[in-house]
């Protein structure tokens, strides 16, 4: 009978979610620096 | 009043002088203008007449001729650069159209009617070569008269859909010839199709762009397994969008320069925003399309494969050509760097040509005792299909209202509307 070992990360495909789970991560940080420029800060308020 | 309204004007309308005006009219048209002796005309006529040359041997004693192709390799330069990397680079046009015409960000208007322009050129260039690289031409109208209709085959729909888009950008760039030929009820009742027209090409063009890529999911055994994916077709699908973006980006720096007295100096500066713009959408783009590949790469264990030449070259292309110009595109969004932004389209063009040479024929029959280079001719022909695309492009460009504002009698009628409206 052929074992499944859950902690191999290639064999549960561990890696793709932890990699996609970066994308959104990246994705959203990545729209917050594209977007960083637009309002510039008033201090002065 | 334009040439062919003052021969209408007259009461007794007649056919004749009307064809005669407008005979008038295409000659004056026709003639050069400005100066001949120029560094690009003298570099780029000689090169279209020995390809004008080239195709005439091509046709009269065949393929084998001219090209290096062969029974195993029988797709070479002519698809791999002209088709496949052309139609990529054309992919702007749909996206833009669809940010202008169905978003409504008014923002890119201005740069919409060129985008056409260049996307409807590269189309009937780039993928008019094809003919060069059909084996038996004439069988070319086959898929559209019904003989041997051949419609499981995945070129059945992109000959339709390339075809069918040629036509959808030709309606969306109509109201720009109407203009220029001064009739402007024909122009009214074409601006009324743009908007249909335009949803009917961004469907096309989904659908052909992933097409274009399908056509190598039937040779898997023959793409080396770094490039080989069943998603092939969403990755040609994806990356056409930071292709085309990019190509703008570049196209339209150039266009400013060149024909900078044709354009109102009050968008000299707005470009700039359009630029920046551009540029935050191919970030987004080339980010999706990054990582589409990473995903792929884990997917399939390829850790393996990154250790020869092969490998070499896969990171040159995805890191070097996709996630470098990504940051950069990034970085000049953030600090409104147009340098920035220009050297990041460029390097993403070339990652997207590099990556269909790639796919169509340096990773193609990878494991082939023997390799096809590209012959001199072939190279000449292909330089020759770039610049009559930009000799047209410059020829429309300098004569029809693509970059200036609209004529004067274009403006007169929105006038009148205005006053019957009070909009």
């Amino acid at each position: 009978m052929e074992t499944y070992r859950y902690l191999n990360i290639f064999e549960t495909k561990g890696l793709e979610y932890l990699l996609l789970m970066c994308f959104l991560v990246l994705f959203v940080l990545l729209i917050r620096y594209l977007e960083g420029n637009k309002h510039p800060r008033n201090d002065g308020v | 009043m334009s040439t062919l309204e003052a021969a209408k004007s007259g009461p007794p309308r007649r056919l004749g002088p009307e064809l005669a005006a407008f005979g008038r009219f295409m000659l004056r048209e026709l003639k050069p203008r400005g100066k001949l002796l120029t560094p690009f005309n003298l570099i780029s006529l000689p090169i279209i007449l020995a390809g004008v040359v080239i195709l005439v041997i091509r046709f009269t004693y065949g393929l084998g001729s001219v090209t290096n192709l062969s029974q195993e390799f029988p797709w070479g330069l002519w698809i791999g650069f002209d088709v496949v990397s052309g139609v990529a680079l054309a992919g702007g046009a749909y996206v833009i159209t669809f940010v202008v015409y169905v978003m409504r960000l008014e923002k890119y208007h201005p740069i919409v009617r060129a985008t056409i322009l260049n996307g409807l050129l590269a189309y009937v260039f780039y993928a008019g070569a094809l003919v060069f690289d059909l084996g038996r031409p004439w069988n070319i109208i086959n898929p559209v008269i019904g003989n041997s209709f051949g419609y499981n085959s995945v070129l059945f729909l992109v000959a339709w859909h390339f075809m069918l888009y040629m036509a959808a950008e030709f309606v969306e760039f109509s109201p720009v010839v109407a203009e220029w030929l001064g009739l402007d009820r024909v122009r009214r009742w074409l601006v009324r199709l743009t908007l249909g027209a335009v949803i009917f090409g961004i469907t096309l063009s989904t659908l052909h762009q992933s097409g274009l890529g399908a056509l190598f999911l039937m040779a898997k055994a023959k793409i080396h397994p770094l490039w080989y994916t069943e998603f092939i077709p969403i990755l040609f699908f994806v990356s056409s969008i930071p292709a085309g973006l990019s190509m703008i980006i570049i196209e339209g720096t150039i266009s400013h320069r060149v024909f900078r007295d044709q354009i109102d100096p009050r968008r000299h500066g707005s470009f700039d925003q359009i630029i920046v713009g551009l540029a935050k959408g191919a970030t987004i783009a080339l980010f999706v399309y990054y990582f589409f590949k990473a995903l792929i790469f884990v997917h399939e264990h390829h850790w393996w494969l990154l250790g020869d030449g092969w490998g070499a070259l896969y990171l040159i292309e995805v890191v070097g050509l996709a996630l470098v110009p990504c940051v950069l595109f990034a970085y000049g969004v953030r600090y409104r760097r147009v340098g920035v932004i220009r050297t990041a389209a460029v390097l993403t063009i070339l990652g997207v040509v590099l990556n269909r040479l790639n796919i169509s024929i340096i990773a193609f029959n990878w494991n082939s005792s023997t390799h096809y280079y590209p012959s001199w001719q072939e190279i000449v022909v292909t330089l020759m299909v770039v610049f009559a695309e930009i000799w047209v492009f410059r020829w429309v460009v300098s004569r029809m209202p693509v970059l200036r504002d609209r004529p004067v009698a274009a403006r007169v009628e929105v006038r009148k509307r205005w006053k019957r409206t009070g909009t």
